[in-house]
């Protein structure tokens, strides 16, 4: 389902930008950039899994035949 | 006599028969087996019998769905005949065991039997699939079991598409009606769990899902079965057959599903924890260069010190060499051309003296 694929894309992205933070790119310089983005992501995705709905169809068929 | 209607065997026993049918159609009688056996591996006898009284009955080996023997309570539903040789007897469409006793006794014999080929074996079970988005609930849609489910997996995640086959899921017709409805995904192949969900309820309520066919079904399932079926305590044959078992339905809506509060909790989590990262890498950055700037001033110093001692041995050889030290000790200096006649100019440590240069000649 392209939704729960796109959710679990961003969580990787996530996790990425969460590497940056740990790794010797890290600067003073860009980690205001860095940690704007995070957030925002986190944002997104927060609104997504409380938006997430379920379909739920009953189905015609008799089953007692 | 000349006046009443007279019957031939054959015709009394088919208007008596029409007569049942008519009155009877298809009953449930409740009683205890007596004389069970199997004829010829397929034609099934035995009595249904009360304190007073006792009923012929008659089936085929293959509606048989769960073991009889002598003494087990069961109820039976069927059609009363009369047979053409004028026998009673009760044709059975269904038969179960019933109450507890007789229901545990029918529920061990098949689980051996069962084990014993290899249903319930370990190596056969497969996971829930990790990319879960497609269900198949087979449940009543009247029951509290399946309105437990649904209302915790939608406060659990979101996403998923649930096609629910409604079905009986206690009494005589339930295992097949599941049956057709687990047949029924198999076939179209759309959804990649099938869920059999079923709340509490008594061993009678319970015993649809130790029926042998039902059972066989599960096990047999192309796809993957996760069974949530009466309460915690509760373990059917349909349980040991099946891929996962969840003890209730609520507990299959949980396995199925992550919790999406606890996501959202988690990314809260990491936010919060890059906070903490950034201070504490701009401390060490803070540390790293108050460190840096005192290293360097420690080069400064050691170089300042040994400049010191440089020029401080080049003060004193200065002052080795000094002209003065040497006029001290007793010595002049000469200064003017040094051939006779010529005046020149000498410099002692007190006095300037001017000489006149009478002779010159070499030191040997």
């Amino acid at each position: 389902m392209s939704e729960t694929k796109s959710l679990n894309q961003k969580f990787e992205e996530l996790e990425k930008a969460k590497e940056w933070f740990y790794s010797d790119d890290f600067s003073l310089d860009k980690v205001a950039e860095k940690y704007k983005m995070a957030i925002a992501l986190a944002k997104e995705l927060q609104e997504d899994l409380s938006n997430l709905q379920n379909e739920i169809e009953i189905l015609d068929e008799d089953f007692t035949k | 006599m000349e006046n009443e209607i007279k019957f031939s065997p054959t015709d009394f026993i088919a208007a008596a028969n029409q007569t049942l049918e008519y009155a009877y159609g298809s009953i449930l009688i409740e009683g205890e087996v007596a004389s069970f056996k199997v004829n010829q591996g397929k034609w099934v006898f035995f009595d249904i019998k009360d304190a007073e009284s006792s009923i012929p009955c008659f089936m085929t080996l293959f509606q048989l769905r769960m073991p009889l023997e002598d003494g087990m309570k069961v109820v039976v539903r069927g059609v009363p005949k009369i047979t053409k040789w004028g026998k009673f007897s009760f044709t059975v469409q269904a038969v179960r065991p019933v109450g507890e006793g007789s229901l545990k006794k029918a529920y061990e014999i098949l689980k051996k039997k069962l084990s014993d080929e290899g249903l319930f074996a370990a190596e056969r079970k497969r996971q829930i699939p990790k990319d879960l988005t497609k269900i198949g609930v087979i449940s009543s849609t009247a029951a509290a079991g399946y309105a437990d489910f649904i209302k915790i997996i939608n406060a659990r995640w979101g996403g998923l598409k649930i096609q629910v086959a409604h079905t009986q899921v206690q009494g005589l017709d339930a295992p097949d009606q599941i049956i057709r409805a687990l047949k029924y995904f198999n076939e179209r192949n759309n959804v990649q769990m099938i869920a059999i969900l079923r709340g509490g309820g008594s061993a009678d309520d319970l015993a649809a899902f130790n029926d042998e066919e039902l059972v066989r079904a599960v096990a047999a399932s192309r796809i993957p079965v996760i069974t949530g079926i009466g309460h915690e305590v509760d373990e059917s044959l349909c349980d040991l057959a099946a891929d996962v078992r969840a003890s209730t339905p609520s507990n299959a809506a949980e396995m199925l599903t992550p919790d999406r509060e606890n996501m959202k909790w988690a990314i809260t989590m990491i936010i919060n924890e890059l906070f903490r990262v950034i201070i504490n890498r701009a401390e060490d950055l803070k540390k790293d260069s108050v460190e840096i700037v005192a290293q360097i001033r420690n080069v400064i110093n050691m170089k300042i010190v040994d400049f010191r001692k440089i020029l401080s041995n080049q003060i004193k050889m200065l002052v080795a060499l000094n002209p003065e030290k040497v006029l001290k000790q007793g010595y002049a200096i000469l200064n003017g051309k040094i051939s006779p006649g010529n005046v020149v100019k000498i410099t002692t440590y007190d006095k300037e003296i001017k000489a006149e240069v009478k002779e010159v000649y070499e030191r040997n």
